[in-house]
């Protein structure tokens, strides 16, 4: 075996290793938090990645695996997910699961109105860890409590100590009296301690006292309800929410799966499917606008570029690429200055040029055009970057046996290069369609929808694309946040753009037909 | 889905740095302004008890959504600072904790500032500050605020020269934020009322009267080409830092920029809009505490006794000027005319409403202003549309 071969197998033992170690201890933390279905899967990914990367009949899976565990991780599992709230509620109100809710609400006490209060003296083991308190009445024998029990201290008691002789007990045989720093760096610990006294559950109320307190809820699981036991009202759970039988709800609610609701009011709901098809006819245009005019002009910067008469080619190059340098973020915010009806930069020149002030950003055309402007700006480097690569892959000769044909300019463009272009560039375009389709960003800052639509009844601006117009629904519309309903019109665009997609991709078959024939 | 996105992440991050709740530790999320003077006061916690505070800056749009993710898995942190109207829908969510004082202590707080961190007659928050906007003006151009509304347009018109580029009153727009005190002084209202004193979310007032006679006299700004369509923030601050605008309607968060352009200006209340106040929306920032600590006794400790001082109050209006809700510290600055200018603005504010449906009013409300404004609508008309919108998105026909 070759010191190579020994480095190789060394280096892939050590890293299993590793990894298993983290495995190991993400398991066993995943199972002390109860999450018993992430800790399933990840000890059989555990177990697949070792008996693929130690056997050698797996070799292929070998590459392969990285990329699986990425892809599941990162697409699938978000995906699936994705799916699953589509089918809930989830969303403000509904964000803790049922048990979560059910724990806050066992967790809530209430001080009956004529509670006893203590004040207290916490001791700990000298060198151990146990805590026990002494409790001060306001009348009567003062109470020594350890581990879930309370009783009252005998004054004779050899194990108690009247240390300042005062006549109360104020130390504990064997145990050392909390100083306050120590009391407050065990305080979360002291906090969740509970004794019971009678009826009543003895918890800390501040730093300085303990008080009686009841149970304010109780959960039946039999019955599925909520008892409220200072009232004795009976919650039952409806939509997510305990509700009493007059109606009323307790906060927080819970999530619950509900169906192909979320679906059903796409269909039902005026206030979605109302401006849906006037939203979806403008995300087209505005994603093929967006193709058509950045492809253009990018294509045309490239093939004058291209040209290998022409002087500063390089230059020209770098700078043209600027525009796709500069983050969007950054950009877009610029324009929306720049298109500002009063003080912005093209409305002075337009006004000194020709006394006209074009309300861009107000007025739903206008506001339209902006958006394309904007977005050939931002995108045109790309298309000649992309058409720069292509235009060289196409070989000389044929350019060459057209123009000895006879060939025009005009001719030798539209006949020869531009077919073979799209060859290599229609999945691109398809891709910066299906981009742009979902282009959130440049319709959230440049106009975030707006212009408003006069007299409409659903706040969908005339500038709005499906995602944004989604992220209104979700996230501007009634009460706080609806991930469940986002979710849902989130599966509905990707239904849309894969079926476009498919149909581009069966138009670009054709395509490569064409290249076949050259 | 942005927002999710960003949530995961924090999940993956903040959970692989061990950032979680756990016994004995206590973890605050704040924004970077935040960050140094609190640093310090957790500094001083852990000198006296040797109770570790870790101080997580996490950008403030993002501290509520991340609290909503985190904070069931048991993730999250134990103190949050944020703005007193989004405890609604933390409470709706079930992860706000309600937080004890003592009386003496609450005594020492702007009331106003408690009641708006209250919710079903208990506290959720500790404030800190409290914001409202004023009339900001330039003192070379108008050496006296105008002390009516009518003499403010008076001297907007006799500045307002746009071929020049300079103007005379701006309220960036569309923004209801800002232009809320014009409705709110001839009586318009968000939310009613119910019997018990709580906001009724059916209750729309947006199409009341009073709103109406508010969105009439932004009209009347706009045909008297005093307000412009487009004046967002950026162009308003932008107008006003380079001597070019004259007075606009703005918050204490416009002060660093002023300072640094070197403008000559001063703060005041916004005039008497015939005879009435107007009254600006007040925000209250404070710290909350998580449904889902371990340490809530702690936190209540640190808030109450750490946090509550001067010093710590103090050295947060250092960063973020906005006038401190704890009395002694507004106290000391006694002799601050812009502190005092918004202060007493502040006096004559209406709390943002804190109910969750408040969500759906900002966008509806807006369309409303931006349609008023590129006099594409008549005020009327905008505004019965808003509140209709509103009606129909909370289900309230």
């Amino acid at each position: 075996m070759s010191w190579r071969k020994i480095f190789a197998q060394g280096a892939t033992v050590l890293a299993l290793g590793l990894l298993d170690a983290l495995g190991i201890w993400a398991f066993s933390s995943l199972l002390l938090r109860g999450e018993y279905w992430m800790a399933a899967g990840l000890s059989v990914a555990l177990g697949l990645i070792n008996w693929i990367y130690l056997s050698k009949r797996t070799y292929p899976l070998k590459y392969l695996i990285p990329g699986l565990l990425f892809l599941t991780l990162f697409v699938l599992y978000p995906v699936g997910y994705n799916i699953y709230i589509a089918f809930t509620n989830y969303g403000t109100g509904h964000i803790l699961s049922k048990e979560q809710a059910i724990a806050q609400f066992e967790s809530k006490f209430y001080l009956p109105p004529d509670t006893e209060t203590f004040r207290y003296s916490v001791f700990q083991r000298e060198g151990g860890t146990e805590f026990v308190f002494l409790f001060y009445p306001e009348d009567g024998p003062v109470l020594f409590a350890r581990k879930g029990e309370v009783t009252p201290v005998d004054p004779g008691d050899q194990d108690f100590l009247d240390e300042d002789s005062d006549g109360v007990i104020d130390g504990v045989q064997g145990y050392r009296r909390l100083a306050l720093p120590e009391l407050v760096r065990n305080l979360s610990t002291l906090q969740a301690m509970a004794f019971p006294l009678g009826e009543k559950i003895l918890r800390m109320t501040s730093l300085q006292e303990f008080s009686a307190y009841e149970h304010r809820y109780r959960y039946d699981p039999e019955a599925d309800a909520l008892v409220d036991l200072l009232s004795g009202t009976v919650y039952r759970p409806v939509e997510g929410f305990f509700t009493s039988p007059e109606g009323e709800i307790l906060l927080p609610g819970f999530t619950i799966v509900v169906g192909w609701r979320n679906f059903f009011a796409l269909v039902t709901n005026p206030q979605i499917s109302g401006p849906f098809f006037r939203v979806f006819a403008w995300t087209f245009a505005y994603a093929f606008f967006s193709v058509l005019l950045t492809f253009a002009l990018g294509l045309f910067l490239a093939y004058h570029l291209n040209n290998p008469y022409l002087r500063l080619r390089r230059a020209y190059r770098m700078l043209l690429i600027v525009p796709y340098a500069i983050p969007a973020f950054i950009s877009v915010l610029m324009w929306r200055g720049f298109f500002n009806t009063e003080v912005g930069v093209f409305n002075q020149i337009l006004y000194s040029l020709f006394g006209v002030k074009i309300p861009w950003l107000q007025d739903p055309f206008w506001a339209k055009v902006a958006l394309l402007l904007n977005n050939l700006w931002l995108g045109f480097p790309y298309m000649m970057i992309i058409s720069l690569g292509a235009l060289q892959s196409i070989p000389e000769e044929l350019h060459e046996a057209a123009q000895i044909d006879g060939a025009s300019a005009w001719q030798r463009f539209w006949r020869i290069t531009f077919p073979l272009l799209l060859v290599s560039l229609a999945p691109l375009l398809i891709g910066s369609f299906a981009f742009n389709f979902n282009n959130f960003t440049n319709i959230y800052l440049l106009t975030e929808g707006r212009p408003p639509i006069p007299g409409a009844l659903t706040p969908a601006g005339s500038t709005d694309i499906l995602i944004s117009y989604t992220y209104r629904l979700a996230f501007e519309g009634q009460r706080g946040n609806q991930y469940g309903l986002a979710s849902a019109v989130s599966i509905l665009i990707f239904l849309i753009i894969g079926t476009i997609s498919w149909i581009n991709f069966r138009f670009t078959r054709a395509l490569e037909e064409v290249s076949e024939n050259v | 889905m942005r927002n999710f996105g960003i949530a995961v992440l924090s999940i993956l991050v903040l959970g692989m740095l061990g950032l979680a709740s756990e016994p004995g530790k206590l973890i605050v999320w704040c924004d970077e302004t935040r960050a140094p003077a609190l640093t310090e006061a957790a500094q001083k916690f852990t000198a006296a008890y040797g109770v570790p505070v870790e101080v997580v800056e996490v950008p403030f749009g993002d501290i509520r959504g991340n609290l909503a993710v985190t904070a069931p898995t048991g993730e999250g942190p134990d103190i949050i600072i944020g703005p007193h109207d989004w405890i609604g829908e933390l409470i709706f969510n079930g992860l706000l904790e309600p937080i004890f004082l003592p009386a003496a202590l609450l005594a020492q707080f702007d009331p106003a500032s408690l009641e708006a961190f209250s919710w079903a007659g208990e506290l959720y928050g500790l404030p800190y500050a409290t914001e409202c906007v004023a009339l900001v003006y330039n003192k070379d151009l108008v050496p006296e605020p105008p002390a009516t509304f009518e003499e403010l347009i008076e001297i907007a018109k006799a500045l307002t020269e746009p071929e020049k580029g300079q103007y005379g009153f701006l309220i960036q727009q569309p923004d209801p934020y800002h232009t809320f005190p014009l409705h709110s002084a001839y009586g318009g209202y968000v939310f009613g009322s119910t019997p018990e004193g709580t906001l009724n979310p059916c209750d729309i007032g947006l199409d009341s009267e009073g709103s109406v006679k508010g969105a009439r006299l932004l009209d009347r700004l706009v045909k008297g080409g005093i307000l412009f369509a487009g004046a967002d923030y950026q162009t308003v601050t932008g107008l006003f830092n380079e001597g070019l605008l004259a007075m606009f309607i703005g918050g204490p968060w416009t002060l660093p920029g002023i300072h640094a352009a070197g403008i000559n200006y001063g703060v005041a209340k916004i005039p008497l809009i015939e005879g009435n106040t107007p009254r600006p929306f007040t925000g209250v920032q404070g710290f909350m505490v998580s449904a889902f600590s371990e340490n809530k006794i702690l936190a209540n400790l640190f808030l109450k006794d750490f946090l509550a001082t001067k010093e710590v109050m103090l050295a947060i209006y250092e960063r973020g000027q906005r006038p401190p809700a704890y009395l002694p510290a507004l106290a000391e600055l006694a002799d601050n005319p812009d502190i005092q200018a918004f202060a007493a603005s502040a006096a004559d504010g209406i709390p943002m409403p804190k109910i969750p449906e408040m969500a759906s009013v900002w966008g509806a409300w807006s369309d409303a202003l931006e349609l008023i404004v590129s006099q594409k609508l008549g005020p009327e008309e905008a505004m019965r549309n808003a509140a209709e919108q509103i009606r129909t998105l909370l289900g309230c026909k």
